[in-house]
């Protein structure tokens, strides 16, 4: 591969990773990703698991959650509760900065 | 290569217990958290805290790193002796300082890009993994995602040496992103993560696409908001004015007794897609400057012609 080679991306959609790709993405197996859709930490799109399908916005709470589990070894309810404040500061945020405020 | 003093980085002593390394770790994990810390250089000092972490809680890589760093002192020109691991077994369990986490040469030329399995992993026998997805922030101009764009990306990735060393090298790729992104989508680069082990494949390379900041435009979704400044008089009588939107330049109709903050929409004028997002435009009426005797007249005389108070019905009823 040369810096010359241009390569086109594949845009997902909203439900862009399978299971296997967003285990991949976050390092982990997926087991970690099926216990914490099944316990409702995480989003998925598709009722059964060979269809199931995650969005970017999916990946990242993923590998957020995951990033707070290693680093404190928290359990998966606690590190999915930091998850849910860290998506309202998100939110918080981008209010702020509609206003102009930030 | 500058030699990293792992102890130095979370703040304990070489004889440490793992409590103390753990405890001390934790307390720096919070310090510069990426999501909440103020530090400028939050994500560069998490990255130091995670792979001294890495380093330091693991017996084995703790016990590899005290004899290769031996006699060094931090920032020192370091050079890891030849065969220096030669009488350790890495187990290769131990997890890398964070998934997707960049990590230092130094840490690279120690233990290999995957932390666990010690400089030499790419050398395993029937071993068979496939390559770690890397993930990266592509920022991007809100027109890009009317027009498409091309992106040079530099990755570090770990190649080996003849000997089977591991080396961090720069990478460029050009990427053409496509038009009708927005911001939170991913971009999909397959086999362009890192390289698989035994003949599997690579890995990933997971673009999230952000925009940078604008003056005029903010963006929600596949939804273009415009703050679209217009005259009093064109607020209050109505008017065709032009727009300079990404993507478009549109005439809009302004209906006669606008008022800031009125919120209008143009169907399908948004990021580009199948549905299309829409174009919102968020009126804030100007005043013209009284500043020559002439604009004086003109609002003197409409302070005569025009009955009109904004604070009557705040005032009404009020004693």
């Amino acid at each position: 591969m040369t810096s010359r080679d241009l390569i086109v991306g594949i845009v997902l959609d909203d439900a862009g990773l399978t299971l296997e790709q967003i285990a991949g993405a976050c390092a982990v197996d997926r087991t970690w990703v099926v216990t914490h859709v099944s316990e409702g930490y995480l989003p998925v799109v598709g009722d059964r698991e060979s269809n199931w399908h995650f969005t970017a916005a999916a990946l990242n709470r993923a590998r957020r959650i995951r990033a707070i589990e290693r680093d404190f070894d928290a359990v998966p309810e606690l590190a999915a509760l930091v998850a849910d404040m860290l998506d309202e500061m998100d939110a918080l945020r981008t209010r702020l900065n509609r206003g102009g405020l930030s | 290569m500058e030699f990293k003093d792992y102890y130095q980085v979370l703040g304990v002593e070489r004889g440490a217990t793992a409590d103390e390394v753990k405890k001390a770790y934790r307390k720096l994990a919070r310090k510069y958290h990426p999501d909440v810390s103020k530090e400028p250089d939050a994500n560069t000092r998490m990255r130091d805290v995670n792979e001294a972490n890495a380093v330091l809680s693991d017996p084995e890589k703790r016990a590899a790193y005290d004899q290769v760093g031996r006699g060094y002192q931090p920032g020192q020109d370091f050079r890891p002796p030849p065969d220096w691991d030669a009488g350790f077994e890495f187990s290769g369990s131990g997890e890398p300082p964070g998934a997707g986490a960049d990590f230092s040469d130094f840490f690279s030329q120690i233990f290999g890009r995957r932390g666990g399995g010690g400089a030499r992993f790419q050398q395993g026998g029937n071993f068979q993994a496939r390559g770690q997805d890397h993930h990266a922030k592509v920022m991007l101009e809100i027109e890009d995602a009317f027009e498409g764009a091309e992106r040079q990306i530099t990755l570090r990735v770990p190649k080996a040496d003849a000997q089977g060393r591991v080396q961090v090298e720069d990478r460029a790729l050009n990427v053409k992103i496509p038009k009708g992104v927005f911001a939170g989508q991913m971009i999909r680069l397959a086999g362009q993560g890192s390289p698989g082990h035994g003949g599997a494949p690579a890995g990933d390379l997971l673009l999230e696409v952000a925009f940078n900041s604008h003056d005029r435009y903010r963006v929600e979704g596949r939804d273009i908001h415009l703050r679209l400044p217009v005259t009093p008089w064109e607020a209050a009588l109505g008017a065709v004015v032009p727009v300079k939107a990404p993507g478009a330049n549109l005439e809009v109709r302004i209906p006669a007794g606008a008022q800031s903050g009125r919120q209008m929409r143009v169907r399908g004028k948004g990021i580009p897609a199948a549905s299309p997002g829409d174009l919102y435009l968020d009126l804030q009426v100007v005043l013209p400057p009284a500043q020559t005797p002439e604009a004086k007249a003109v609002y003197e005389n409409m302070a005569r012609e025009l009955a009109f108070d904004p604070r009557a019905a705040a005032t009404e009823g009020a004693p």
